[in-house]
């Protein structure tokens, strides 16, 4: 060996000593604002959970799970392709028509997806001049812009807070109220329990693991729905699953679940099933509480003591009122499930410790609010509401309820409202009569009928006459329902602007659409886990924004800009001054509480944990002390009979739960001679929503022939002469669409699911993309939400209806039209 | 000068007379020697005699660690400093000395020097050590205490109900035994300090028959200076000072109560689920502190309610003369803290006994201190349909 080359093995040895020992200093003496060498592994996080990511060549190259989240779920494989694919804006466009004509263009053309680009000024003067023109001509009633929705995870550059603040700086408008996922259960509990109940945190898993001898999952499938959070999810549940798995196995723990299809959570943990038909699952409960009481197995001293109208709800129950005995014969009938199935069930119910634990899809039905009421009666006449392991859930499939929080404050957010002091440029608070708040979603119908006065929640609303829409970061083309009446009002509006960081179908129905960038483009902060609350979460900028687009910050301090009102925006900061200011505002919060090491700190490390939580039991409180801890209904109790409701005097929703026969219901009911399936449209297992379905590489793992997957129930596809992989035509008086067959013994017979979110792609007769503004045009690719019917839930509520749905199928035998959904719009150069 | 030059030259001239070989053998000779000096070194600051050389690890955790069980007990095995303190496995150890180096700096620069600034150090330094056990899984903890080896049917019943389940999850102990070796840091006291900060906390002297509103949820006494609590007094309530005596008030308190249990609670009024006041068992049941007038059933819950007055004895500080800088304060923080997700809804969208259930069923949510939830409740129940009448 030459000295030259000995020397230089000896020098890099050293070297490699020395980076190592550098692993080992002290951190703070690296930290340094901004100074994170990009190209080192960066932390952020998202809706899907957190994760490390690294880049190459200037591209994200890899993405792992954060070191903390042991439970990562499969969709951070569809990562990358949200921030990379052809359904990406990549500039400011304008709708053709819209461009020429303006607000007298020709409203029939939209969706026809023909647009030309034009500059960030160009859009944005042209959406104020829009703002202008509606303020000027009809008000702030004629204004729409809170129609809000899921949005990407971050709290500084969360999109609708910015785009109503902005929006709020030029005007009033017309706001919603309750949402899409839980509309029924969020108005019907606070009646009898006292609260949402549906986002409250609930009763710790480990609780619950060492005292509930019975878990009913009662249409409710949390080892699918808990993988996404509304802020970075920690996906700390499934330790918890794994565990229940266990237990069951060990014969520690039974769990039975009730619903019509085989979920992923009963495969996952073997657990015990019943089958019951679509939408009767009131029926089903009726017959248990009738078991228990005509077998005296109620706790009559809890009932006593801890709710008011059990005597107002018994003749219902007997019959004595109408006649009719909700016993178990009665219910078999309804619900096909075999009495003495449900006299099993009633009697292991109330044998040791039962848990219930509710889905929400239950109650995105016509009565939705009933099977959260009668839940809440079955759950008091077993008595153990405020006992570890025992009682009632609405959410523990939902952003880890259950999950021990850390009790630490979590950082604020930019402001939605305006400042104390600021007034919009448009001051102008005259709904002329209508309503400024309506059930969120009844806005189409408000759209279609002007002027109406329906009943909500005990007031009268009357529609506002909506002649423009604001969305940001919200996809109401895929969670609303009927496609084909959405066409309809959408002729009525005068300009639709979205702002958005893929083409989804509402861009491509709207007149101005402005590209935002995605999280993995700018820097943010968020909360670890919205209910665990495990700590807060640097999401540091991995690229620069691609093409066009901007941070929602930086598009609406622009806007703000010629609103003349640029520093009121933005309070005169930047978009790091606003970081630190959350991240420090934070610190104060938990100041003597909680450490959180200084910011420059933090956005090195990329998060601060705040450790472990302790557990806890919901309504304990009550339990122990309901005079001094009362629910927050009327009476203070829980009111199995509401005699609020039962002033409103709805022919809906009466002063107890009931049974009432649904619009439209499979398996013997109305309207299934002629269309005798039911399809679930339940939440995707690979998507939140609509989130994620354009992300290209990864939809293919799920994709059959380029569509959405329907699943189909064995014995009915070959009856339709259906196999594996063949294309499906599902449809009914509403609409039609196209999707992948995918038989599975998951599904029984009448029954077939198309996960919501799936990607609305209508195509003319011809097969054209710009045959899509067609009324009845074919889905391309599956949307569930073409055929699903739009009605409130009751006069109460006003809530969705997703799941009254009755369709048929057949294969698909015409000539196959490309799917229509991504890629973009047909670009018009003028 | 010279010296230096000389010493610089030999250094930088080629090996003459010295062959490679013998240079790499002399430089792995002086590497032997010289790491065995720093693990001598690094032992030495291993040892508990190193760590109490400072005064303010003798006269506090070291005192504290004397009166507790890891410093004796049946078995006479002690837990000195480091056992728990330093990581056994090397590259840990070396990380934690890393750490440590800032407990010089401490020692350089006095940062806990006497016993006021220790105590204000506590709970950052407690904080830090039991992030380090968590992250780690308590094992040094495990480095003598094994799950596995743990007599069950010794323990008592809910020890072992904790520890098994604890020993399924493999729980890190310290999760759960906070405060074994050294004293509990103070958590924090300080109740909702930017209210405070905001509202005052009220007047130093009072006119008696005026009327005054409590800042804080506040305790209720008996008497000017007894400590038997009577009950508390919700956040934002209009009392009227009636007498002063040391450092408490003599309030009068009016409201409407429902006839269930003890009827402990006092309402604003009839009908309304609006806090008052809530008093303790012993002073609903005895006689002349609750003074009761009519009663009327509400027929919207069929249960019969009764106007009462009591008069109780609560501390001067926060109360205070207006109610407007409460509600002031709670509407920016509803109108912050309810927008983050979603628009919040119009204060007058609810009646007063719908706003309870639509705040606390959010609640988890939201970051509120608890004085801060009760008074943004009673803000919106003030501030709902049942007083504001508007179009909604």
């Amino acid at each position: 060996m030459k000295r030259r080359n000995f020397l230089k093995a000896i020098l890099a040895t050293s070297f490699t000593i020395a980076s190592t020992a550098s692993v080992l200093t002290p951190l703070s003496a690296l930290a340094k604002v901004g100074a994170k060498n990009r190209d080192d592994w960066l932390t952020t996080g998202s809706h899907f959970g957190a994760f490390r990511m690294k880049r190459k060549n200037g591209v994200i190259d890899q993405v792992k799970p954060f070191e903390l989240d042991k439970y990562p779920t499969d969709m951070i494989n569809g990562i990358k392709g949200l921030v990379y694919n052809p359904s990406r804006i990549r500039y400011p466009m304008v709708r053709l028509d819209f461009l020429l004509k303006g607000h007298k263009s020709d409203t029939r053309q939209r969706g026809d997806f023909r647009f030309v680009r034009v500059t960030w000024d160009q859009a944005l003067t042209l959406f104020k001049q829009s703002l202008d023109e509606i303020q000027t001509n009809y008000g702030p009633s004629g204004l729409h812009a809170g129609q809000t929705g899921w949005r990407a995870t971050g709290q500084l550059h969360s999109c609708t807070s910015h785009m109503q603040r902005a929006v709020g700086m030029h005007g009033n408008f017309v706001k919603k109220i309750g949402d899409y996922s839980t509309g029924a259960g969020q108005t019907i509990l606070p009646y009898v329990l006292g609260s949402t109940e549906v986002y409250a945190q609930g009763t710790s898993w480990p609780l619950i693991l060492d005292n509930a001898n019975t878990i009913i999952l009662w249409a409710n499938d949390p080892y699918k729905n808990l993988q996404v959070g509304w802020n970075a999810e920690t996906h700390e549940s499934f330790k918890y699953l794994a565990q229940l798995k266990e237990k069951i196995k060990q014969g520690k723990i039974r769990v039975i679940s009730i619903d019509p299809v085989a979920t992923k959570t009963q495969n996952y943990l073997g657990c015990e099933k019943i089958y019951v038909n679509p939408q009767t699952d009131v029926a089903l409960m009726l017959a248990i509480a009738y078991e228990l009481y005509s077998n005296n197995l109620h706790d009559k001293e809890f009932i006593k003591a801890y709710s008011l109208g059990f005597d107002r709800f018994v003749p219902y129950l007997t019959g004595a009122e109408d006649g009719i005995a909700k016993d178990v014969l009665w219910a078999e009938k309804i619900t096909g499930v075999p009495s003495d199935v449900i006299k099993a069930l009633a009697k292991t119910m109330v044998s040791g410790r039962t848990q219930l634990l509710m889905g929400w899809c239950i109650q995105r039905q016509q009565h939705g609010e009933q099977p959260y009421w009668m839940a809440a009666v079955l759950a008091t006449m077993i008595g153990q509401i405020g006992l570890p392991g025992g009682g009632i859930s609405y959410g523990h499939h939902y952003s880890s309820i259950g999950v021990p929080s850390s009790g630490a404050a979590a950082p604020g957010a930019f402001p939605r409202n305006l400042d104390e002091g600021q007034a919009p440029l448009f001051n102008n608070e005259d709904f002329k009569g209508a309503s400024s708040t309506i059930p969120v979603a009844r806005w189409v119908d408000a759209i279609l009928e002007p002027g109406k006065v329906i009943d909500a929640n005990g007031a009268k609303v009357t529609y506002p006459d909506i002649k423009m829409m604001v969305f940001s970061g919200n996809n109401p083309w895929s969670h609303h329902q009927d496609r084909n009446r959405m066409k309809q009002a959408f002729h009525k509006l005068e300009c639709v602007v979205s702002i958005d960081i893929n083409w989804t179908a509402t861009c491509r129905f709207s007149d101005i659409v402005l590209p935002a960038c995605t999280t993995m483009e700018r820097n943010d902060i968020d909360i670890y886990g919205s209910y665990a609350n495990r700590g807060v979460l640097a999401m540091q900028k991995m690229v620069e924004p691609l093409y066009d687009s901007l941070s929602d910050y930086e598009i609406f301090t622009r806007f703000a800009k010629i609103l003349g009102k640029e520093k009121e925006y933005t309070r005169g900061m930047s978009e790091f001054d606003w970081l630190k200011k959350l991240y420090n505002d934070c610190k104060a919060d938990n100041d003597g509480k909680f450490v959180m090491p200084e910011f420059e700190q933090f956005w090195q490390d990329g998060y601060v944990h705040f450790g472990d939580g302790e557990p806890w039991t919901r309504h304990a409180d009550f339990r122990e002390d309901p005079e001094i801890n009362p629910l927050g209904t009327p009476s203070g109790m829980i009111e199995i009979h509401s005699r609020k409701i039962e002033r409103y005097q709805y022919d809906d929703c009466k002063g107890h739960p009931i049974w009432m026969e649904k619009k439209e219901r499979s398996h013997g009911g109305p309207g299934s001679d002629k269309h005798p399936i039911w399809m679930q449209s339940c939440h995707p297992n690979k998507r939140l929503h609509s989130q994620m379905c354009e992300s290209q590489e990864y939809r293919q793992t799920y994709a059959i022939q380029n569509r959405e997957p329907v699943y189909l129930n064995p014995e009915d596809a070959k009856h339709r002469g259906i196999k594996n992989g063949d294309v499906v035509r599902v449809f009914n008086d509403r609409g039609q669409l196209l999707a992948g067959a995918v038989v599975s013994n998951n599904f029984p017979k009448g029954v077939i699911r198309i996960e919501e979110g799936a990607w609305y792609g209508p195509v003319g007769n011809d097969g054209s993309v710009n045959g899509g503004t067609e009324i009845g045009a074919l889905c391309s690719y599956g949307d569930p939400n073409t055929l699903t019917l739009d009605i409130g839930s009751s006069k109460l509520a006003q809530a969705c209806s997703a799941y009254t749905c009755l369709v048929d199928y057949e294969k698909f035998t015409g000539k196959l039209p490309a799917v229509s959904s991504f890629n973009g719009p047909l670009e018009i150069g003028v | 000068m010279k010296y230096f030059k000389d010493l610089w030259q030999t250094l930088n001239k080629p090996a003459k007379y010295l062959t490679l070989g013998s240079i790499s053998l002399t430089a792995f000779i002086m590497g032997i020697i010289f790491w065995g000096g720093f693990n001598t070194a690094l032992e030495a600051t291993n040892t508990e005699e190193f760590c109490i050389s400072c005064h303010s690890m003798e006269s506090k955790p070291y005192q504290e660690l004397q009166a507790t069980v890891h410093w004796s007990n049946n078995s006479g095995v002690r837990a000195t400093c480091p056992d728990c303190h330093v990581p056994h496995s090397w590259g840990r150890k070396i990380a934690r000395k890393m750490e440590a180096s800032s407990d010089v700096w401490g020692w350089l620069f006095q940062t806990v020097n006497t016993s006021e600034k220790f105590e204000d150090k506590r709970l950052e330094m407690a904080s830090r050590e039991w992030a380090r056990f968590e992250r780690d899984d308590s094992l040094a903890c495990k480095n003598c205490h094994n799950y596995n080896s743990m007599k069950w049917e010794t323990m008592s019943k809910l020890a072992q109900k904790q520890m098994k389940s604890a020993a399924e999850r493999d729980q890190s102990c310290v999760d759960c035994h906070k405060g074994i070796a050294h004293t509990l840091p103070e958590m924090g006291t300080a109740r909702a300090p930017q209210l405070i900060a905001e509202v005052g906390t009220g007047p130093s002297s009072f006119t008696n028959e005026q009327p005054y509103f409590s800042a804080l949820t506040k305790p209720l006494y008996f008497s000017p200076t007894g400590d038997v609590q009577a009950g508390t007094l919700n956040v934002a309530t209009k009392v009227t000072v009636l007498a002063s005596e040391g450092d408490r008030v003599k309030v009068a308190i009016d409201g409407w109560r429902k006839k269930v249990g003890l009827g402990r609670v006092i309402y604003f009024d009839f009908g309304i689920n609006m806090l008052t006041a809530q008093l303790s068992k012993e002073a609903a049941k005895t006689d002349g502190i609750i003074n009761g007038f009519e009663e009327k059933e509400d027929t919207m819950t069929g249960l019969k309610w009764q106007r009462v007055e009591t008069e109780l004895w609560t501390d001067a500080e926060y109360l205070i003369t207006e109610q407007k800088p409460l509600w002031d304060y709670a509407r920016t923080t509803f109108r912050t803290s309810c927008s983050v997700c979603h628009t919040q809804p119009d204060e007058a969208h609810f009646d007063a006994n719908t706003w309870p259930g639509m705040f606390q069923g959010m609640i988890a949510f939201v970051n509120m201190d608890d004085d801060t939830q009760a008074l943004v409740q009673k803000y919106l129940q003030q501030h709902s349909s049942t007083f504001v009448k508007e179009a909604h």
